[in-house]
């Protein structure tokens, strides 16, 4: 395994820039995933690093050797491809046999990192099976054998759990982290669901319109985002904007008074989480807004309430579902409730939506 | 489920009925006359009579003993063979990029590609004479280049023969690959780069045998089509080189022997069944085999 640096990479097609000044500093043995919207250019900087796609300007190295001229089959990653691509003509053993064999391992040390690979994915009892006659999980499992087989510096998965239904995608999301951690692996792990990036990363990289919008720990994105973008993007986000009147003091454009204690000169709009408010029937300490429900939804472990604050605008909350109170009965359309937040729940966003 | 396959029972009761007729016309417009043709070719040769009812090998006997006819069967067998090679050489890599490539002007290229199929075979055949007769452009360009000082013989040669008939054969095999090689996820390609493969090795053991039944299909569509030229060896062709098709309507036709000619056109049909199928049978066992489902 080995660390991975890219320098401010950038790709341009033609007038668009797909992927504008990426600098990451990957460790040896981290998972790494990039995270966004599609066309946020997560895949185009995957494939960069694959080799598939030249970048347009910067480099990169893998454990210290700069790859950016070599071509493909000299890279050594191991990729994994979102609709498997296993080879329809060799059965799953050939498959994993093929890496192996472009790199002239003799056949009895291939036949032990063959059996080796499909037992860490267990899937040696399928190794004579063709893939037409797998499942798409199974399918996947092998196509990680066959990327780790070759034993790569880098492991790649390009969205590798899109094309699976709910229960399998976890299933194989738990286990592409077991084996990423037992065996160390580099990895980089290009995403659209920020569950499966928050679950599965040691760090992941937000990325928008081409740009890193923030690199670093799940729960630092989380609670810490450093921009608009960021906040919204990952989970949902209560937003108030306004100005700051003083030390801890925000007036929101509706005229409320807000307590948040990181509030600045700067501050133009005050957001915070949904499952940091709570929906109390009377003003209590805190930060209180008069709110009605708009509707719920019951999502078993707990309610999300969508409300209306005082400018009509769209606020919503997670009541988690405690079963003392049937949420029909709780949130009934047009009730009148107090939304209640603590002063240091709340996160500031400047005019350009910077934290 | 009952009622599922009952319902499969009927579809299939009325598909049965609608392949009938069509069924039954085919069988009328093609098995009758080879059955005939099959007869006719035990027959006896009668100048006056053109043929008198029997049952005798000599008409086979005499094509495998006459040199001459021997020399027709195997030259139309290296002009089929090299033109089925030819168009399978030229025709992959357009059916490759026509299956890849993300062109808006796709359709149009396609459309390009079954422009000629619209002109028959005479028409362009005549244009490969003017191209490559004596006064043609092939000897103009190459006389004005000065590369030679005399026209040299293009027109009337097997090599003519062999231009014409690939390029009558070619949209056929381009079209037959492009539409196996279009449904290939080439995702796999990526792949076998991905593992250590360069461009060659991906090609040979990934590209081309999943592309396998493609090219079974083209070949044997593309060499039957050769050994059954007509057209374009006798007018590229000429006193050059004699190919099966002309030779036996020439027995036919010409010199009124039905039985030798008939014999002539089941010796055609048989060999290239036999070549068409066993090759198909070939590529099949080697690639084909794996994937069927």
């Amino acid at each position: 395994m080995a660390n991975v640096s890219l320098i401010h990479l950038k790709k341009q097609f033609g007038q668009s820039v797909a992927v504008s000044d990426f600098s990451l500093e990957i460790a040896d043995g981290e998972l790494v995933s990039f995270l966004g919207p599609s066309g946020c250019g997560k895949t185009t900087t995957l494939r960069m690093i694959a080799g598939f796609i030249d970048p347009t300007a910067g480099r990169i190295l893998i454990g210290g050797t700069d790859v950016t001229a070599l071509p493909v089959h000299q890279r050594n990653t191991g990729m994994v491809f979102q609709r498997y691509a296993l080879f329809p003509h060799m059965t799953v053993a050939q498959n994993v046999s093929f890496g192996l064999e472009m790199r002239k391992v003799s056949a009895h040390e291939r036949d032990r990192r063959i059996e080796l690979a499909l037992d860490m994915v267990r899937m040696t009892e399928y190794k004579d099976r063709y893939p037409r006659q797998l499942s798409g999980g199974q399918q996947q499992r092998v196509a990680i054998a066959r990327a780790l087989a070759i034993e790569p510096k880098v492991f790649l998965l390009d969205e590798p759990l899109s094309n699976l239904d709910a229960k399998l995608r976890l299933e194989v999301r738990e286990e592409i982290r077991a084996l990423q951690q037992r065996l160390g692996l580099t990895t980089i792990f290009v995403t659209h669901d920020q569950e499966e990036a928050l679950a599965i990363s040691d760090r992941m990289a937000i990325m928008h319109d081409g740009k890193v919008q923030q690199v670093g720990r799940p729960d630092v994105l989380y609670e810490q985002p450093e921009n608009f973008f960021v906040a919204e993007f990952l989970g949902k986000m209560n937003f108030f904007a306004g100005t700051c009147v003083g030390p801890g003091q925000f007036k929101t454009t509706d005229g409320l008074l807000l307590n948040v204690d990181a509030v600045t000169q700067s501050t133009k709009r005050v957001g915070v989480r949904p499952e940091r408010v709570e929906l109390v029937a009377v003003a209590t300490s805190g930060n209180n807004i008069p709110v009605t429900v708009q509707s719920s939804a019951y999502l078993g472990s707990f309610v999300d309430v969508v409300l209306a604050g005082p400018n009509q605008q769209r606020l919503s909350c997670q009541v988690p579902n405690t079963a003392t109170v049937s949420p029909a009965d709780a949130f009934t359309t047009g009730r009148g409730l107090v939304m209640n937040f603590k002063a240091s729940d709340c996160v500031v966003f400047n005019e350009e939506g910077d934290a | 489920m009952s009622a599922v396959s009952r319902g499969d029972a009927r579809q299939a009761r009325l598909g049965a009925c609608l392949a009938f007729p069509s069924s039954l016309v085919v069988f009328c417009i093609i098995m009758v006359p080879i059955v005939l043709m099959f007869r006719y070719s035990f027959n006896f040769h009668d100048p006056v009579h053109i043929m008198r009812e029997g049952f005798t090998f000599e008409n086979y006997v005499k094509f495998f003993s006459d040199s001459y006819y021997r020399g027709v069967f195997f030259d139309t067998l290296k002009v089929a063979a090299t033109c089925t090679l030819l168009a399978l050489l030229f025709g992959f890599p357009v059916a490759y990029f026509l299956a890849k490539t993300q062109s808006r002007h796709k359709s149009l290229l396609i459309i390009l590609l079954v422009f000629p199929l619209m002109v028959g075979n005479v028409v362009r055949a005549a244009g490969w004479m003017v191209v490559l007769g004596n006064a043609g452009a092939v000897n103009a360009l190459l006389v004005w280049l000065g590369v030679i000082a005399q026209p040299i013989k293009l027109l009337y040669t097997p090599l003519a023969v062999v231009i014409g008939t690939t390029a009558v054969v070619l949209p056929f095999m381009i079209l037959t690959l492009q539409s196996v090689l279009e449904g290939i996820d080439f995702a796999v390609e990526e792949a076998a780069q991905n593992l250590g493969a360069n461009m060659f090795t991906t090609f040979w053991r990934v590209v081309l045998p999943i592309a396998a039944p493609g090219v079974a299909a083209g070949t044997m569509l593309v060499f039957i089509l050769c050994m059954n030229a007509y057209a374009t060896p006798v007018l590229l062709g000429g006193s050059g080189i004699t190919m099966m098709a002309p030779s036996l309507y020439g027995q036919i036709a010409k010199a009124s022997n039905w039985t030798f000619g008939s014999s002539m056109a089941l010796i055609l049909v048989i060999a290239t069944m036999l070549i068409a199928l066993s090759a198909n049978w070939l590529i099949h066992r080697r690639y084909v085999r794996t994937m069927a489902s």
